[in-house]
């Protein structure tokens, strides 16, 4: 569906890996060497169908590209990464010997976004990928912007639309697991009346940091809306979910806030989830989640019921203790 | 521009003094005399596409190992070779020579 990349964790930060793919192993030694101070992880491909797969597999940040290889060319693996959605935006610097204006504008039709010509001076290459890979990092970093959430740094609500669709539909074609956790922090407008919208501010903050804290890897944490996150957990039956949501819920009630000691916050979860074929659809879904946050906040709040949606009834609620 | 030190005598690598370079110089030079061999070879035995391929990559990585006489040696074969194609011998002459220089150049080269 999109071809950015898809963190766990908002802004994460890692080293640039550069994909270089040419024949000549001439110029794979003499960029490794002239490159060794950029602090960039390196890949290798000696033929067009070796960078190709090793662009699918491991989508570097930016590839370097030689037109004129035997076999498949540069072009043709440009041509084949625009057809993949992982490696569509891939940035592409083109190398090549040859001067013809024709390659050039067929590089950039096919998504190139720079062009050297061989013999290349090595330190023109070098502020060249530094120009590359500042652009890439820019526009990975405003379309992740778009997805998270200011306040908490958590990822959005139209993210988390995005995903749970995306999710919905990949277990409805592999049957893998999948939970859903609707939260919502009790008497929370009282925190915000009586200490402030500063103070509530900083509760819903904290909460994103204990969010992050205590869920898992692959576990996406949401803002939802207001005082409301949620926390899908893919490859996670019910049961999984109920100990990741535990967890949460506990972490929240024993929060102590030092600028204000009297407060205490608590917060109240619905779990659904299913671990064959998804017997809802994807709204549905969230309204079974849904109830089961109401049905916790109608039991005493600081509760957590749960659905298993693949053996329903049951009804497993957790009682504050 | 011409990078030999001297009257060519010998061709120094205006890197070799580069101290990120020169381990990756003397690499290139110690494989310069197995380079020219695949070359003349695919010379004698008529070999256009494989002398071109060899071509090509000298001309490519010369300059990059600070060699930049071989860089334009080698292009020039290459280009007697674009030119020609695969069929005429009217440019052998032409080849041969460019051949030879390229050889020498390369030769400086490794006694430096």
């Amino acid at each position: 569906m999109t071809s950015l990349p898809v963190h766990h964790r908002p802004l994460e930060d890692a080293r640039p890996t550069v994909l270089i793919v040419d024949d000549s192993i001439d110029v794979h030694r003499l960029l490794k060497v002239r490159l060794k101070n950029e602090d960039l992880d390196f890949l290798s491909a000696h033929t067009g169908q070796e960078g190709l797969a090793l662009a699918l597999c491991r989508t570097p940040s930016l590839m370097i590209l030689d037109l004129d290889m035997p076999g498949m060319d540069g072009l043709a693996v440009l041509r084949k990464m625009k057809e993949h959605p992982d490696t569509q935006h891939t940035p592409v610097i083109v190398l090549s010997g040859q001067h013809s204006p024709r390659d050039k504008v067929a590089a950039f039709e096919l998504g190139a976004v720079d062009y050297v010509t061989k013999p290349f001076e090595l330190t023109e290459l070098r502020v060249r990928i530094r120009s590359a890979l500042k652009m890439q990092q820019l526009i990975s970093m405003l379309a992740q912007r778009a997805q998270i959430d200011g306040l908490t740094g958590l990822w959005n609500r139209a993210f988390f639309d995005r995903r749970w669709t995306e999710e919905h539909a990949r277990l409805t074609r592999h049957g893998h697991p999948l939970t859903l956790a609707i939260m919502d922090l009790d008497h929370f407008k009282i925190v915000n009346d009586t200490y402030g919208h500063p103070a509530g501010d900083a509760v819903l903050q904290a909460i994103g940091k204990i969010l992050q804290r205590a869920s898992r890897q692959s576990d996406l944490a949401c803002r939802y809306g207001g005082e409301e996150f949620v926390l899908l957990m893919p490859d996670t039956t019910a049961a999984d979910a109920v100990v990741v949501g535990e967890r949460i819920r506990n972490a929240v009630a024993s929060s102590v806030w030092p600028q204000h000691p009297d407060l205490r916050i608590t917060i109240s979860i619905g779990v659904a989830g299913c671990s064959g074929a998804a017997p809802l659809s994807a709204e549905q879904w969230i309204e079974a989640a849904d109830r089961n946050l109401y049905a916790a906040k109608r039991a005493g709040r600081n509760h957590l019921v749960c659905t298993d949606l693949s053996v329903q009834p049951p009804r497993l609620v957790k009682a504050a203790g | 521009m011409p990078d030999s030190t001297s009257s060519g005598v010998r061709l120094r690598s205006r890197f070799a003094d580069d101290p990120e370079m020169s381990d990756l110089v003397r690499l290139f030079i110690s494989e310069l005399p197995a380079r020219i061999n695949t070359l003349t070879h695919a010379m004698h035995e008529q070999q256009l596409e494989a002398m071109q391929r060899m071509a090509h990559q000298l001309r490519g990585a010369s300059t990059g190992y600070g060699f930049p006489s071989i860089g334009a040696a080698a292009a020039k074969v290459e280009d007697i070779l674009h030119a020609t194609g695969s069929s005429q011998g009217e440019n052998l002459e032409q080849l041969t020579s460019s051949v030879h220089e390229l050889v020498e150049l390369c030769r400086l080269a490794s006694k430096g």
